[in-house]
């Protein structure tokens, strides 16, 4: 499959960078690791005239921790976030996810994180080549006015697969975009839109520059479940975080499902469950589970390849296991 | 839109190319170099076959464009034998039958020759995992693990194996 034709732009420092994209705004298009726009080029889902690279921006690439803050360059790479002792220490649920995107020795070196929550939305119908997609009318991402993935539903269902969102989202972490006139710090349960053909707020003439993880000495872990787990997307992940209080209660807990909805779910109720819970309580992450793929259903839709009753199943499941999880390493200190 | 003149570091030499900036590595090596060693399959980033390693670390020339690699030291199949003389991990390759069609022969290798460089005595686990983003459409999974396994630790691994002994002696 080849490229369409565009032109390379390479930009050394950040301000060259941020002075493009306002230059070319929607004509242009970031790419970091490449292994999703590439291919989504190649499909003919995207057609750039400008592609800017961030290639020579090393200084968008550092893990940091700072004032009670973990803070992670977007560029930064998959496998550097996994051989960081920090990331694995304080943010498990992020260490987690990053391990189980695509193969181990192969995205690693060239995805990265902030490519990783910025990915676009995925869809069954949507995400195939040109000839594929020739054969049926145009979809709501693609234009059109149908969706493949449940009839009649006047909008895209397209699904947000991405692990290392979820996880995020779990760990509360805040995003900063940057732009030429100046920068935004948002948090990332409100960066996603919930809108299937824009998943994300980003501006076309903003860039993703920190990721931002408060350290909370909480206990987070992250489940995914995908048929294949070297290759495929997720079909459903859970990433949860437990903050103990000093009588070793739970005080805080976040439960976030992905690969179910238009963009990560935060699971509000099935989270307040378990507050003042104790990390042994398996009766409370039974019911906190359940309580999750009660509220997680209705926002699936058949897209993904397996089928609905069982992705829906299965999101019990995983919250399950990563509550299970999280509370094992609470046990162990 | 014009074509631009690259150098690109591949198996130790330099090589001047000209092309387009929506090449990927993949299509320069294949058809500007005619190093054919780099099969395209999937094209997508899924199947492994078109693994090249740049800077010492496996990737996907097939999603890597061609630009991207201006500057580091790029690594291929036909880079890892030293003139006639097959590395270890090739002639292991073939003692031990991995080869079937040999279409994902070329990506295994380059994959699990970065493993051994950063691990040289792995376990099983860890070359199934390696090896994980590698599909053979074969399935001839066993025989290219024994072969990565006996490159990183022939005593250990197979005792009693006479196999590659006679190309070391």
């Amino acid at each position: 499959m080849r490229l369409p034709r565009f032109d390379y732009l390479k930009p050394d420092t950040l301000k060259a960078a941020l002075e493009l994209l306002a230059l070319h705004k929607d004509d242009a298009k970031i790419l970091a690791g490449g292994t999703d726009l590439l291919v989504r080029m190649k499909n003919g889902l995207l057609n750039p005239k400008v592609v800017i690279s961030l290639k020579a921006l090393n200084e968008l690439s550092y893990i940091k921790k700072q004032a009670g803050y973990i803070k992670i360059g977007a560029r930064t790479s998959l496998a550097d976030i996994i051989a960081s002792d920090l990331i694995q220490k304080e943010a498990k649920a992020l260490f987690q996810a990053c391990e189980k995107v695509g193969a181990i020795t192969i995205q690693h070196y060239r995805g990265t994180i902030g490519g990783n929550i910025l990915q676009d939305n995925r869809c069954q119908y949507y995400n195939q080549s040109d000839f594929h997609r020739s054969g049926h009318q145009a979809c709501h991402k693609a234009g059109g006015k149908i969706c493949y993935a449940r009839e009649e539903a006047d909008r895209c269902n397209s699904t947000c697969q991405s692990d290392g969102a979820t996880a995020l989202m779990a760990l509360g972490a805040q995003i900063i975009l940057a732009g030429k006139d100046g920068e935004r710090t948002v948090d990332l349960a409100d960066f996603y839109t919930t809108d299937g053909i824009m998943p994300h707020a980003c501006e076309s003439h903003e860039l993703l520059k920190e990721i931002i993880i408060p350290v909370l000495g909480a206990h987070s872990a992250y489940q995914r479940l995908a048929y294949r787990s070297a290759i495929d997307y997720p079909i459903v992940c859970a990433g949860v975080l437990l903050k103990p209080s000093p009588e070793n209660e739970i005080e805080d807990a976040r439960i976030v499902v992905g690969a179910i909805g238009r963009s990560p779910l935060f699971l509000a109720k099935a989270s307040a469950s378990l507050k003042g819970k104790r990390f042994t309580d398996m009766t409370a992450f039974k019911k906190a589970a359940d309580d999750s793929m009660n509220a997680s259903a209705p926002f699936a839709v058949h897209n993904v390849g397996a089928t609905l009753e069982y992705r829906c199943a299965m999101v019990s499941r995983m919250v399950f296991q990563a509550l299970e999880q999280a509370a094992f390493s609470a046990a162990k200190e | 839109m014009e074509k631009i003149q690259i150098v690109l570091d591949i198996n130790d030499k330099p090589c001047e190319v000209m092309i387009y900036p929506n090449d990927t590595l993949l299509e320069v090596l294949r058809d500007e170099l005619d190093l054919t060693g780099s099969k395209e399959s999937c094209g997508e980033g899924v199947c492994g076959s078109c693994t090249i390693q740049m800077d010492g670390k496996p990737v996907r020339s097939c999603l890597t464009l061609a630009m991207e690699a201006v500057g580091t030291k790029i690594k291929t199949v036909e880079g890892l034998a030293n003139g006639n003389e097959l590395s270890d991990l090739q002639q292991s390759f073939i003692d031990h039958g991995a080869v079937q069609c040999g279409f994902c022969t070329p990506g295994m290798l380059m994959t699990a020759d970065a493993l051994l460089k950063d691990n040289p005595r792995p376990d099983d686990k860890t070359i199934r995992k390696a090896l994980a983003g590698n599909i053979c459409r074969c399935t001839g999974y066993a025989k290219i693990i024994t072969a990565v396994a006996h490159t990183g630790n022939p005593q250990d691994h197979c005792p009693d194996c006479k196999i590659g002994s006679k190309a070391k002696e």
